[in-house]
């Protein structure tokens, strides 16, 4: 590769790429991400989908939040088990609404933990119905006690 | 209890090699990162199927903490490394190491560096960052990964620290003891490149290396069984370019900085087929990064049938003949 056929100008993700200087010598050269520059759009709105299609199956009863946080952060059966300190067949049952609802306010505080959400976020999705979200003040405060959050919304003056 | 080093911040293509480079450097040993990566015989190939990962997936580069290890033992360099099962203990070090003004690698997982853009935070247990100072709630990080110094705070580094998962970080922190200046780098990068050979085209083990790129190409045509739907495997699809480029390799899953290296290679060695080697690796880097375009535009324009996908096996399973005889040629040569 050569470093002018790989230059990329995209500034909020960039890396080092070892390329061909003028001087036929290899070194690093720093430059944007292509994929990131051209297809982030399609990265986001792919993942909207599966957030609203994940949602809307919990709604109806059939997945858990447990379920709804690892495929959206991507991770894999056997990672999340050792992750929260559980088996692999006790993990399942807690994709399933009967198996979440047995679960005890300490285990839902791990899960809460590794999906490095609030707690509250394991029982409810919040959604802000504009899509410019610009002129929102949104603010989630930590308190002494650890099952329980603050959420301020306000609008920016 | 503030104390920030004066720490010279450079980005590097990988944080592993990034890291022990920075380092090294620090310590006065003058190395470059593709040397680091060579010597090491970081070069891998392999095709995993885990539970650990929501998806069959590759990885381009050996296992992490190999590069350490290899790189130690090969070139006399002693690191002073700790595991911490206790957290406080854990972060007393931390700071201990800190305020006694010596940078010191962690091992973190990947997605509590909230200083990285989101849609590039993933869990990954295996990210390596220095930590050059504290200044108040925060500890000031150098991330290979990021254009400047940044600034984590320390409850993130804790939870990164103890994430547990798989391939656990347990508070892992190493720095360095002892770092010879003067070092003939020539033995070392035999060694590199014999293991190199080895480990691509000599193990008995059907994932791993050339045949690890053959299992890939025959399996990637079967990944729209494996995905929920469309979006989903056009999402996979498109991780294809996300590892081979911008997963801290230096492009083309890491075939761009081998290429240098042999290109330094074959100077301290005065070896001149080491020279063509490189160029011949260079022109292998580019098809691999043919493959990372491909696999993003057809996953973009979700073109995914089963004409598409076995192109883009074709494409992977070249790439295999291609690395077969150019480890076969280069292990005849050192």
């Amino acid at each position: 590769m050569k470093e002018k056929e790989l230059y990329v100008d995209f500034k909020p993700q960039q890396a080092v790429y070892y390329v061909e200087k003028d001087d036929s010598s290899y070194g690093p050269v720093v430059s944007g991400s292509q994929l990131s520059h051209d297809y982030l759009d399609d990265f986001y709105a792919k993942r909207k989908n599966l957030e609203k299609s994940l949602r809307d199956q919990i709604a109806n009863n059939e997945i858990s939040p447990v379920y709804y946080y690892m495929l959206l952060q991507e991770m894999g059966i056997g990672d999340l088990a050792s992750r929260v300190g559980v088996f692999k067949f006790t993990l399942k049952k807690h994709f399933k609404p009967q198996g979440f609802k047995k679960l005890s306010l300490a285990m839902l505080k791990k899960y809460a933990d590794v999906f490095d959400v609030p707690l509250s976020s394991m029982l409810q999705v919040i959604i802000v119905k504009e899509d410019d979200k610009s002129n929102l003040e949104i603010e989630k405060m930590k308190t002494k006690n650890d099952c329980f959050e603050l959420f301020k919304i306000g609008v920016k003056k | 209890m503030n104390n920030i080093i004066d720490f010279q911040h450079r980005m590097a293509a990988h944080c592993e090699t990034g890291t022990l480079t920075a380092l090294f450097n620090y310590s006065g040993l003058k190395i470059t990162e593709p040397l680091v990566f060579g010597i090491a015989n970081g070069i891998f190939f392999g095709y995993l199927e885990t539970d650990n990962f929501p998806f069959p997936t590759f990885i381009v580069r050996s296992r992490p903490g190999q590069i350490r290890k290899n790189i130690t033992s090969r070139l006399g360099i002693k690191l002073k490394e700790n595991t911490y099962k206790d957290v406080a203990k854990g972060e007393a070090a931390l700071d201990k190491l800190i305020l006694n003004n010596i940078p010191t690698a962690a091992q973190v997982d990947f997605f509590y560096m909230d200083y990285m853009p989101d849609w590039q935070r993933v869990h990954i247990n295996v990210h390596f960052i220095l930590v050059t100072g504290i200044k108040d709630d925060y500890y000031v990080v150098s991330d290979s990964y990021y254009p400047k110094i940044s600034e984590l705070k320390k409850e993130s580094m804790r939870k990164a620290r103890w994430a547990g998962g798989h391939m656990p970080p347990k508070g892992f922190l190493f720095y360095p003891e002892k770092v010879p200046t003067e070092i003939d780098f020539r033995k070392p990068i035999i060694k590199g490149i014999k293991n190199a050979c080895r480990n691509m085209i000599g193990l008995p083990v059907p994932f791993i290396g050339v045949k690890g790129i053959y299992k890939f190409a025959n399996k990637v045509k079967e990944w729209p069984l494996l995905a929920r739907d469309t979006e989903h495997l056009s999402h996979e699809i498109m991780k294809i370019n996300i590892l081979l480029e911008d997963q801290g390799t230096g492009g083309a899953g890491f075939r761009f900085m081998y290429a240098s290296f042999l290109q330094q290679a074959s100077e301290i060695l005065g070896n001149n087929n080491l020279a063509d080697m490189s160029k011949r690796m260079m022109l292998n880097g580019d098809e691999w990064r043919k493959i990372s375009y491909f696999a993003a535009k057809i996953g973009k324009n979700r073109d995914l049938g089963p004409d598409k996908l076995a192109e883009l096996s074709e494409l992977i399973r070249k790439r295999g003949d291609e690395e077969k005889s150019f480890f076969t040629d280069l292990k005849k040569m050192v």
